[in-house]
């Protein structure tokens, strides 16, 4: 079982990901790294993957919007999306085929819970083994939870993304975490996608999927596409 | 007085429920369904006529009547028998619209407080659930937190009151996961999935009660909305000779079912979901005739108990009944022999049906009338009954 990204020059230069692998992007803010986490869920998507995202910044609605705005031949069924916003806005929305509810983004628990859900009906009802998980962000959560808590968390999952042979991408903001944070959590992963920014507008890189970390580009968000420059 | 979880195969295994003074904890493994348990057991209380306390920390407290709504139990007709402790809005800044407020929730002496005074201010014994032990223990630190775990049992034993709390064992310290398995606790309840790659399954076990002998079984459960936990029996076979009336007897036991059948004869299956009595479970039901006996073979497999299906005036299948049966490799598997169409003349009584397919003196025979649903869910429990006695599942 293996990935790509969806980043063409960068899926050309790491090759096929295996199953099982969990990234962590970062980047600083206002760089595009929700469009870019959803790029990659919807590379999987349009592959007849399935994807699970996890939402502590966007309602859940928002987020399946961005998939159902911009490409209708996508299999919406294959996407599972944990809402951690919403009933934080005080709103009792139920759950719904495509959107399960978290109480918060202090609710761990029941964000753990919601993804096995999804990864269950994915692989049990749907026979769709291919999955890719993605939170976005980690930040969010680090801001109501302390380090050690969202290591926990994420030392369970990364190991279920491991077992399942699933793709974790796991975002965090740049700057806004000191160094023992992100040391420490960079532990769990087996590579990265850094986002920096450049002279002219912002640069992607992918680093530990590949013997020797790509080269920085230049890139601009087209629709699902990310255009590499340079 | 006993406190029911309102979990009725729980309630058993813990000798009827969890006595006054006491407390539980419900130890589940993270991703696996865990708030639903406290919330049942105080919804159970509160329905009963008791008085329920929610102890929130990860949900807004405007959003826990809607979570129990959810679960078909409309908390806004609890009135002042329940009672929300806020450990949520400090958190977040947000100003809170409850009595009972922890003003710094990741400090546990100011948690500690709120719990005293709502356990004082309790006109009566009551039950107290902790919506996430495991976020306050991430809040507050897992040494504090065990602490104040005495701290509140002890002060509930005071007052008779019940504490629950649900626990997600995340990977703390193997010296805390000992302590909440161990010995703070009255009782633990094991919360567990079933795992291969992903989890595909959930159950619950009683592992610790200190007021009687501990019964270990695992139990299969779903959690439905409404309705919350339910024991869950994945795979209940219905079997039996052509024009017995399975289809019919699934039909008529399912909330909702269907069938893969041409001009009224089962071809391939009858497949429905039982929802009874605190089980959930699905029944799979076999064609009759002999031509499609692999397919009866395949169905069969894992299999948690059978009902074999009989027109109770044709005797003449009772070989093929038989037969069926070995077919279904179900040797040691709980029977329940359904004595169906009861309402027709000539129909044997079960026990000259038991004597006619040369079944134990013990073998449950029911009567029951498929077509108007008599006698279906009597011989559900029977079989349900067996199935629980039958051992781990």
């Amino acid at each position: 079982m293996t990935y790509n990204l969806g980043i063409s020059r960068i899926d050309e230069l790491v090759g096929d990901i295996k199953g099982g692998t969990n990234i962590m992007m970062i980047g600083p803010p206002m760089c595009g790294k929700d469009d870019i986490t959803n790029i990659i869920a919807y590379n999987g998507l349009i592959n007849k993957n399935a994807a699970v995202i996890v939402s502590t910044r966007e309602p859940g609605k928002n987020v399946l919007d961005w998939f159902e705005s911009r490409d209708l031949s996508i299999p919406p069924e294959h996407i599972g999306i944990v809402d951690c916003v919403t009933r934080t806005l005080g709103f009792g929305a139920p759950d719904t085929e495509n959107i399960k509810m978290a109480s918060s983004p202090v609710d761990l628990t029941g964000i753990g819970v919601k993804i096995s859900q999804f990864f269950e009906r994915f692989w049990m009802e749907m026979q769709v083994k291919e999955t890719r998980l993605c939170i976005n962000s980690l930040s969010t959560i680090l801001m109501y939870s302390n380090l050690q808590t969202v290591f926990r968390f994420l030392h369970v999952f990364t190991g279920r993304i491991k077992a399942a042979n699933a793709l974790g991408v796991y975002v965090i903001e740049d700057g806004m975490h000191d160094e023992k944070t992100i040391v420490t959590l960079k532990q769990l992963f087996d590579g990265m996608i850094e986002i920096r920014e450049g002279d002219d507008g912002y640069q992607i890189r992918a680093i530990g999927l590949s013997p020797k970390p790509t080269p920085w580009f230049d890139y601009e968000i087209d629709g699902v596409n990310i255009v590499l420059r340079g | 007085m006993i406190i029911e979880t309102g979990i009725p195969a729980l309630d058993d295994h813990l000798h009827g429920g969890v006595p006054q003074g006491k407390s539980l904890v419900y130890y589940a493994y993270p991703g696996v369904e865990c708030n639903v348990f406290g919330m049942q057991t105080v919804h159970r209380a509160i329905s009963e006529g008791g008085r329920g306390i929610y102890v929130t920390s990860s949900t807004d407290p405007r959003m826990i009547r809607d979570l129990f709504k959810e679960f078909g139990w409309d908390a806004a007709e609890y009135g002042d028998r329940f009672v929300i402790v806020d450990g949520f809005s400090g958190l977040v800044g947000a100003d809170s619209p409850e009595q009972y407020v922890v003003s710094n929730p990741d400090d546990a002496g100011s948690l500690t407080q709120a719990i005293k005074q709502v356990m004082e201010d309790a006109r009566e014994p009551s039950v107290i659930v902790f919506e996430s032990l495991s976020t306050i223990m991430d809040l507050c630190g897992e040494s504090a937190t065990l602490d104040a775990i005495e701290e509140w049992n002890r002060y509930a034993m005071l007052y008779d009151h019940v504490v629950v709390y649900n626990f997600t064992a995340w990977p703390y310290s193997e010296d805390t996961l000992a302590h909440v398995k161990g010995d703070i606790f009255n009782s633990v309840v094991s919360i567990g999935g079933i795992t291969e790659k992903v989890i595909f399954g959930q159950y619950f076990g009683v592992r610790k009660i200190d007021w009687d002998e501990v019964t270990k079984k695992c139990i299969l459960f779903k959690v439905l909305k409404p309705g919350g936990v339910r024991v869950y029996l994945p795979k209940i076979l219905v079997t039996g000779p052509f024009d017995a009336g399975k289809s019919t007897f699934v039909h008529a036991l399912s909330t909702r079912a269907v069938s893969v059948d041409r001009l009224g004869t089962t071809v391939a299956l009858d497949h429905g979901h039982v929802d009874h009595r605190g089980f959930a479970a699905d029944i799979f039901g076999t064609p009759g005739q002999e031509r499609f006996d692999p397919i009866v073979k395949l169905l069969s497999g894992e299999a948690m108990g059978i009902f074999l299906i009989l027109d109770s005036t044709n005797t003449a299948d009772f070989v093929r009944a038989k037969h069926m049966l070995e077919i279904t490799e179900s040797m040691g598997l709980p029977v329940v022999i359904v004595a169906n169409k009861q309402d027709l003349e000539g129909a044997l009584t079960p026990e000259e049906i038991r004597r006619g397919l040369d079944m134990a003196h013990d073998a449950p025979v029911m009567p029951v009338v498929a077509t108007s649903r008599e006698g279906v869910f009597e011989a559900f429990d029977v079989l349900v009954d067996r199935v629980m006695e039958a051992g781990s599942i």
